[in-house]
Formats: C-alpha cells, structure tokens, sequence
C-alpha cells in the first residue's frame, strides 16, 4: 500500500504545481464581474474602479489588504463580503488576468 | 437586446445618485422602532402586479451574485433565492435600499432598481423559480445526529411561524426556508439573535435570545434539511 501513496501523493503533488487558477474563471465564478463588470472595464458605480489593465502587483495588494481588513476605506465595505471567496494563490491569478486586459 | 440596452442606460442614469454609501435607517437598536412599518416604496409595490417578463431582464443584474438559477451559493455567501415569497424579496430589497437592512455589498444592486414596480417585476420573476436541490446542508459527520436535534428545537418554537416544510407564510412576511443553504441560514439566525440584523422581528428576537450556538447549528442542519413540495426543481432526467 505504502509504495503506491507516495507516488500518487507526489503526482498530485505536481500536478497542483502545474495548474495555476485560471484567473478568467475565477472572474466570473468569485463575482468580480458583477461590480468591475463583465471585461473589468465598466464598474457599476462610478466609485468603482476600473481595474482591467492595472498593474498586478497593484492589484494584487490591494485586494489582500482589503481582504486583512489593513485597507478599509472608500468602497471596501462593498468588496470585503466576498474576499473570504479568494485564497491568496487565487488572488495573484486574478491580478494577473486583469493585467493582460485592455 | 434594444430593451436591455434601454435598461442598462436607465440603470446608470439612476446609478448616478446611488454614489454614496447606504444611508443607516433606525432599526430593532432603536426605541420606537416597528416591525415592518406599513409605508414607504414597500407598500406600492406590494400592490402592484409584478410583470415576470420585465423581472427576468431586471434579475440580470441579480443573477452574477445568486446565479441565474436564483441558488446563490452553497457557502452561504448568497442566500437561494428562487421560491421566496414576493412579500419576503420586496420587503428585503426595500429595507436593504432605505438602509434597515445593513448590506454594502448588496446595496449598490438594490438601488439599480429603478422604481417600485421593478422591485415588484423581479420579486414576481423570483418567485416563480423553482428552489434548486443542491444547495449546502450541515456536512458534519454528526449529520444525522444534528438534524435530529434541530428536529426537536424547530418544532417546539420554530415551526408555528415557518412552517412544517419551512414554507414559511406570504402573508405575513415570514420566509421560505427549504432549500436555504445551511450557512446562511446559520449566519442570519445568528445575527437576529445578537441584534445585528437590524430589520428583524422582536418576536423573533425574543424566541431566538435564549438559543446557544449549538442550538442554532442543529436548528440551520435541520432547516437546510427540509424540502417544499412542489416547490423543488425537477431532477435533472438521465442523471
């Protein structure tokens, strides 16, 4: 039994390092869109930022500092509900993803 | 498309003066206050005859949040909402708007809505959803034990008022509760009892005050337990 654990332990192991979260699902699975609209260009209130094209190390922290509770000004109370949603890995894939939008 | 094109310009019209945070209604905290107070937009659209067609297209904007199934999320972040009353979605959405019902996340969607009769359009769209199967339920190894347990808590106190299969009542305000998801409905009982949720019942509050958390746990298992029928989705065929 042991000697078939470990490498199915070390292949998922892998394969997790392998697949990075697909930051365009998470998107629209974590409710981004419905605040920063569908392409993060066209928020829904006009004290929303548009985040499509931001830098992602930007947006990055602030998203973990809203999440920590360290940013809570402006609009944050709004975005604070649903951070819990997103793990830290998670949160780089978004920033990343928006980065790459125009 | 014309028609929601026409609608995504009204709402941003209306988004204009929905700039500043939700305003801080008095509620349960206060002294005078009532209980689902009979005044205000709450009172036109409840007599009004909500159009489901015209509710669909205004749902959309619902719908990235509670999903256009209407089943929110399993992790409770979202309350289910297909099935709930007309009565319960008005009067929610109407407190949440004049500020009764503290939701900043939630807040800048509720007053997109542009009038009484598109909170009446969309509370009737919502209401005739059918109440998805796979919502969260109480995922402990003791599931069966806490069921049990909140079978006994529910029906001493909790079931004149919400009813035998948690159909609640439509009349008087009172929720559909089937099919709720389990942490939600934790949260919410937990937040009527600690007078968070500043639009609650005092009869509620009262029945409620005593319970310990343990109590509310097995109370959430059991309710998200519980089914309506003819009010449930069909299972999906061939599966």
């Amino acid at each position: 039994m042991k000697h078939l654990v470990i490498p199915l332990v070390a292949s998922l192991m892998c394969s997790v390092a392998v697949a990075a979260p697909d930051g365009a699902k998470l998107y629209a699975e974590k409710t981004c869109n419905a605040c920063h609209g569908p392409k993060g260009d066209k928020p829904l209130l006009p004290n929303y930022p548009k985040i499509a094209g931001q830098n992602a190390a930007y947006t990055e922290q602030q998203m973990k500092d809203i999440k920590s509770g360290a940013r809570n000004n402006g609009q944050t109370a709004a975005m604070k509900g649903v951070m819990h949603l997103v793990s830290d890995e998670e949160i780089k894939a978004l920033s990343e993803y928006l980065e790459k939008l125009k | 498309m014309k028609t929601s094109l026409l609608l995504i310009g009204l709402l941003s019209a209306g988004v204009a003066f929905a700039g500043p945070p939700a305003p801080k209604a008095d509620g349960i905290e206060s002294e005078g206050y009532t209980w689902n107070a009979q005044e205000g937009e709450k009172i036109e659209a409840l007599q009004l005859t909500g159009d489901k067609v015209n509710g669909e297209e205004a749902y959309e904007i619902c719908g990235a949040c509670h999903l256009p199934s209407g089943a929110g999320r399993p992790d409770g972040t979202f309350p289910q909402l297909a099935g709930q009353h007309t009565t319960v979605l008005i009067k929610q959405m109407a407190d949440i708007r004049a500020g009764l019902r503290d939701n900043p996340t939630m807040y800048p969607f509720a007053v997109s809505l542009i009038d009484p009769q598109e909170l009446a359009d969309v509370a009737a769209y919502i209401e005739d959803l059918c109440i998805p199967t796979e919502h969260g339920k109480y995922e402990g190894v003791d599931a069966a034990l806490q069921i049990n347990r909140g079978k006994q808590l529910y029906e001493k106190q909790c079931l004149e008022c919400h009813g035998k299969n948690g159909e609640g009542n439509k009349q008087k305000f009172y929720p559909v509760i089937a099919g709720q998801h389990y942490k939600y409905l934790l949260r919410q009982m937990t937040e009527i009892r600690d007078g968070k949720r500043r639009n609650a019942n005092p009869d509620m509050v009262k029945v409620i005050k005593p319970y310990s958390d343990e109590d509310l746990v097995a109370i959430s298992a059991y309710q998200s337990s519980l089914t309506m029928p003819g009010s449930m989705c069909k299972p999906k065929a061939g599966k």
